[in-house]
């Protein structure tokens, strides 16, 4: 078994994906797959410390069980958002998206 | 790291898999295809999950995340297409220099605090006991708020979503 | 594990030792590979049959032996000789590789399966997610690969077939919640044997009734089989798939019927338990074998359904008779009705 540390090295390189693609990408849906990598590094954190724990708990499980219900969630509306966004405009492209600014 | 001892294989084949398939994710020219890495790298981190004594958790990713989401995100590549929409863009060159030291930089830390505070860290697991039936009563009992709050959460992303994506005819 | 062999004389010692464990005979002979092959191949040809003597015919008479028996051995080899045409500008990697995958993922929950007490490759204790979460696979597997055929009706197909399955679902997983609410686990070997001395289609009946419909919607088979409709979509969503492309989806098919069969005997019918005048897994067989009988049969007698009223049916009316029965479900259990067989 690898040690907890190599755990939160992991996830710590797929926050850092996620955040890369969060803040590089124009196209909508690719910066809901960043969105998505980072919720799921941090669940990966939660079970490695949930299980490194001396005793090992059980509420690192719980959390991590709303945190996936909570992201199907957030992930069915951001979707619609989008497709009403792309109804409207006709594009994804995020810079074109700017008519709330100034 | 200690490295006198051999890297375990499981871990080091789902680190890869994982971590290459988030990438693939980001940069493949084909949201599809995008969508599909996306997929494979959830698949990996079920596998994680596995290898971490939470076999309940890892079934549930994958008909959650793999069954539900990708679905969802599939579907709306598909609805949301035009001639040159896909040809993927690593946008202007600074920016993405930009975003990799953002995003290197915020790695780069939390794993040196956290190789920092390894000797403090506990290096092996202790002997595991979480059956899969302790959950129930956890989330039933300890934790009753937080589930009928998920529940409400849920009808209302669920009409949410609805009335967003309804088409007025 | 066995020792590796060292010195030459050591080989054969070591093929038998390998050869006569128990995870090589459960995962080559039974219930795995060979297994799985012949029973796919035997379940192809008893629908032809089974279905011709509905319709006043005969069947497969002629493919060698009694009854046409080696047919589906002349349709592979016919099927394998046929051009795989790919349609123009079809994504052909995953146009030939989703099949694959389609057949790997419809073999895949028979590792947790139980055909007896200890006829089970993998006892794992959360076997019964595990299928589910391998069957919710199954329609973006459908959806991706009809996406990739590029052409209207095997599109349209995919659709179709995508919102039945997730449509059907959710009664699925509520009525197996009934299951294990009755036997206390989510092993499946455990659920099994909770149903010695009373099969639960007795107690949980309406459960029973709720996911043998929802089975039949998953599989796509007759009354919803609007996903393949002929009239309406030539083929449905694998209109575009010719030659050894068919063939696989057409196995990957029938290995999905004889995985919703298993799954029907070991969650309902008492999977194993029987008379002690024959072997477990020859009761478990023959079960599962009446299942699928049933689940055949409607094809050659009933009419097509619609696809909104099918999507209408899978949402609202399976759903609360499956709710309904996780209700009565707790009241019998709460109330000590079903000590007497120790439940």
């Amino acid at each position: 078994m690898p040690s907890l540390v190599s755990y939160i090295i992991v996830s710590a390189a797929l926050l850092g994906i996620g955040i890369y693609g969060l803040s590089v990408k124009r196209n909508a849906i690719r910066i809901l797959f960043a969105v998505e990598l980072i919720v799921n590094a941090a669940n990966l954190n939660f079970i490695a410390f949930a299980r490194y724990m001396n005793p090992p708990t059980v509420s690192g499980q719980v959390i991590v069980f709303y945190s996936i219900a909570a992201a199907a969630m957030e992930a069915a509306v951001g979707l619609a958002l989008i497709l009403v966004a792309f109804r409207l405009n006709s594009t994804i492209d995020v810079r074109k998206l700017n008519k709330l600014k100034g | 790291m200690d490295l006198s001892v051999p890297p375990d294989i499981t871990f080091v084949v789902l680190t890869t898999v994982t971590l290459l398939a988030a990438v693939m994710a980001l940069q493949a020219k084909e949201l599809i295809y995008g969508a599909i890495s996306l997929a494979i790298s959830f698949i990996g981190i079920a596998g994680f999950f596995v290898s971490l004594d939470a076999p309940y958790l890892a079934m549930l990713q994958i008909a959650v995340y793999v069954g539900a989401v990708v679905i969802l995100i599939l579907f709306t590549i598909m609805l949301v297409r035009r001639e040159e929409a896909d040809k993927d863009e690593a946008g202007e060159t600074g920016e993405s220099a930009a975003g990799l030291w953002l995003a290197g930089l915020l790695a780069v830390s939390i794993a040196g605090i956290a190789a920092l505070a390894g000797p403090n860290l506990p290096a092996t697991p202790p002997p595991a006991n979480l059956p899969v039936s302790e959950l129930g009563p956890v989330l039933a009992g300890a934790y009753p708020v937080p589930l009928i709050i998920l529940a409400l959460l849920l009808s209302g992303a669920l009409l949410g979503a609805l009335v967003l994506a309804k088409v007025d005819r | 594990m066995v020792n590796l062999p060292t010195t030459p004389a050591d080989i054969l010692p070591f093929i038998i030792a390998v050869v006569t464990s128990h995870t090589f005979i459960t995962l080559v002979i039974f219930p795995g590979f060979i297994h799985l092959t012949i029973v796919v191949m035997f379940l192809t040809w008893y629908e032809r049959k089974l279905l011709a003597r509905i319709q006043l015919r005969i069947g497969p008479l002629y493919a060698g032996g009694p009854g046409g028996i080696l047919q589906p051995i002349a349709d592979g080899v016919k099927l394998i000789f046929k051009e795989v045409m790919i349609p123009y500008k079809a994504d052909k990697p995953l146009f030939l590789g989703i099949p694959l995958a389609l057949v790997f993922l419809g073999a895949l929950p028979f590792a947790v399966i139980p055909f007896g007490q200890h006829w089970v490759i993998a006892n794992l204790d959360v076997g019964l997610v595990f299928v589910f979460a391998v069957a919710s696979l199954f329609p973006s597997m459908i959806l991706i690969f009809a996406w990739a055929s590029n052409s209207k009706y095997p599109f349209l197909g995919g659709l179709r077939s995508l919102f039945q399955q997730v449509a059907y679902e959710i009664p699925m997983w509520i009525s197996a919640l009934s299951v294990v609410m009755l036997a206390g686990s989510l092993n499946l070997v455990q659920i099994v044997n909770a149903q010695q001395k009373i099969w639960f289609i007795v107690p949980a009946f309406l459960s029973f009734i709720v996911f043998f419909i929802a089975s039949m919607a998953e599989l796509e088979r007759l009354p919803f089989d609007l996903p393949s409709a002929e009239p309406e979509l030539v083929a449905g969503w694998f209109t575009e798939s010719s030659g050894a492309v068919f063939m696989v989806i057409f196995l990957a098919l029938y290995m999905k019927l004889y995985l919703m069969s298993s799954l029907i005997t070991v969650l309902f019918l008492g999977g194993w338990w029987g008379p002690a005048f024959l072997p477990q897994p020859v009761w478990f067989i023959l079960k599962a074998l009446v299942v699928a009988t049933i689940i055949i049969i409607p094809r050659g007698v009933y009419a097509r359904l619609r696809v909104d009223l099918l999507i209408k049916v899978g949402w609202t009316r399976l759903l609360i008779i499956a709710l309904a029965n996780v209700f009565i479900t707790v009241v019998l259990l709460s109330t000590g009705v079903l000590s007497a067989w120790g439940l």
